[in-house]
């Protein structure tokens, strides 16, 4: 078992706190008619210093998302909500999910040697991959880093040009050159932002994100694509509705 | 492309895009932490792979603008946390990683997988009273009110803390939970012990940053990214059972959906 000391560490309380105060506002936890925590109450709940807790709010107060209102208190200022993507989980299979003023840019398309953590997941991959790397947008708002990894004979068949059609969604254009994918798992998971993820979505280095890493299968179940997004999540999130089946069956479940 | 050139001007071009350079967005990130992160990535996705040779220190040096001090506390910290191996007179080599066994749940299979969960792991009852619904839960399922039934649980796999949830029942629901509440099955088991079945789920699923309650429990520093998931049951007359909101760690807990997407299945 390796030891990870202090994983909070390189990045400052106050960014932290920042961040948190940051989320909280856009949940909308902060009425706007009642003053927020105050500092001292800010500083006891987070265990953290005076300029800590004004370091936080001045930059909230510089992004304009609280008012702090001399001998009354501080405020969430409506509004301070940053824009969130509409439900668009089904942009992964299908164009009738990508919102309309969805763009985006490619900033890799080439050839490299299969990464290792592929190698030895899926070794249906073989030795070489074509990798492309995308940024999509929202009414220009970066929303997702996508780093595509096709098996060489599917990407064979891609040409950086049709990068351009269905705003760049890769399982949509792969569908229109006859590789459909007829399954689609994802993986779920909270991370810090790499330097590349954080430049590519106007992150801080560090800042959470939602990974999803995605593998899309045709139907005779071979690998048509590993795709690793990078969301932003204040502009995402991922939807579903699931049907429970039959939910009597549970082992242990004694009904009464 | 070439038609471009006016916007093409004022985007970074790709090869900027990994580069450290200081911007105003990580003023409060230490600069040895954007190595460490961009290291990081580049040895979790293969880019420099298991017993491949790092670049040394001046490279890195030279490379990020950075000194030779914050060089090292960015190789320090992976070393520290076994990724790295530094042999003297050598080099820096990637260490092959052992994948780390997490406990896995499936969201497209809700009862096995709730079942299976609940087999492998115990949770404690922080709170179980009427307290206020958050706004943006309230948001989600108006029929629930502004004060409903909040119980609040931390699951743990073998000691350690795997997530938080927190439940919020509609009063009638929630005056007829029986105590004390079971320390293994999840709100789904407990409720359809009581009354109509949960027919259908909605989740969402996203990060935030764990607030101070979360990472204290959670046992992780303030910030650190958690998924957030939020469940909406409803029976099938789609009357609403329950809202919840659960943050997970995702180094102990993997959360996977597998999905048919319909027009394959119509098709």
């Amino acid at each position: 078992m390796t030891t990870k000391p202090n994983k909070g560490a390189g990045v400052s309380r106050y960014l932290r706190l920042y961040s948190v105060l940051s989320q909280a506002l856009a949940d909308g936890r902060f009425d706007t008619a009642q003053p927020m925590p105050s500092e001292p109450q800010l500083m006891k709940d987070y265990a953290v210093s005076r300029s800590t807790v004004r370091r936080a709010l001045a930059r909230l107060e510089a992004e304009g998302r609280i008012v702090r209102r001399r001998g009354s208190g501080t405020y969430a200022r409506r509004g301070s909500e940053p824009d969130t993507a509409p439900e668009h989980s089904p942009m992964l299979v299908g164009t009738a999910g990508l919102p309309a003023g969805t763009t985006s840019r490619t900033i890799a398309f080439e050839h490299v040697t299969t990464p290792g953590f592929l190698q030895s997941e899926r070794p249906a991959f073989g030795d070489t991959t074509l990798l492309i790397r995308q940024i999509r947008y929202l009414q220009r708002k970066p929303v997702v880093l996508a780093s595509a990894y096709l098996p060489q004979e599917v990407g064979a068949r891609l040409a950086r040009r049709h990068l351009d059609a269905k705003a760049g969604a890769i399982l949509p254009l792969l569908a229109t050159l006859g590789y459909r994918s007829s399954s689609l798992e994802r993986e779920f998971a909270a991370q810090p932002a790499d330097p590349l993820a954080a430049n590519s979505l106007g992150l801080a280095i560090g800042a959470p994100v939602l990974n999803v890493r995605a593998v899309a299968r045709d139907p005779r179940g071979r690998i048509l694509a590993y795709i690793n997004f990078s969301y932003r999540p204040d502009r995402y999130e991922a939807r579903t509705s699931i049907e429970v089946r039959d939910s009597s069956r549970y082992p242990t479940g004694k009904r009464s | 492309m070439a038609s471009k050139t006016r916007s093409r001007r004022s985007r970074p071009s790709p090869r900027r895009e990994n580069r450290l350079a200081s911007r105003r967005l990580d003023k409060g990130v230490a600069r040895y932490y954007r190595l460490y992160e961009l290291l990081s990535a580049a040895l979790q996705d293969g880019t420099i792979g298991p017993e491949s040779a790092l670049p040394s220190e001046p490279q890195l040096c030279a490379q990020h603008e950075l000194s030779r001090t914050t060089v090292r506390r960015a190789l320090g910290r992976l070393e520290r946390e076994g990724r790295i191996v530094r042999r003297r007179g050598s080099g820096t080599y990637a260490r092959p990683q052992r994948a780390v066994p997490r406990l896995c749940f499936e969201l497209s299979a809700l009862p096995e997988s709730l079942a299976a969960l609940a087999s492998c792991t115990t949770t404690t009852v922080l709170q179980f009273n009427p307290a206020p619904v958050p706004a943006p839960l309230r948001a989600l399922a108006a029929e629930l009110g502004s004060t409903a039934y909040l119980l609040e649980r931390l699951r743990c796999s073998q000691g350690e803390p795997l997530s938080l949830t927190r439940t919020y029942l509609p009063e009638a629901i929630g005056l007829n939970i029986r105590r004390p509440i079971p320390s293994r099955a999840s709100v789904m088991m407990m409720l359809d012990r009581l009354g109509p079945p949960t027919a259908m789920v909605s989740c969402s699923v996203g990060a935030i940053p764990a607030d101070a309650a979360a990472a204290r429990v959670l046992e992780v520093p303030l910030g650190s990214p958690l998924l957030r998931v939020r469940a909406i049951l409803v029976d099938d007359a789609r009357r609403l059972r329950a809202v919840l909101e659960s943050l997970c760690r995702s180094d102990r807990l993997q959360l996977k959906m597998t999905e048919q997407p319909q027009e394959a299945a119509g098709g």
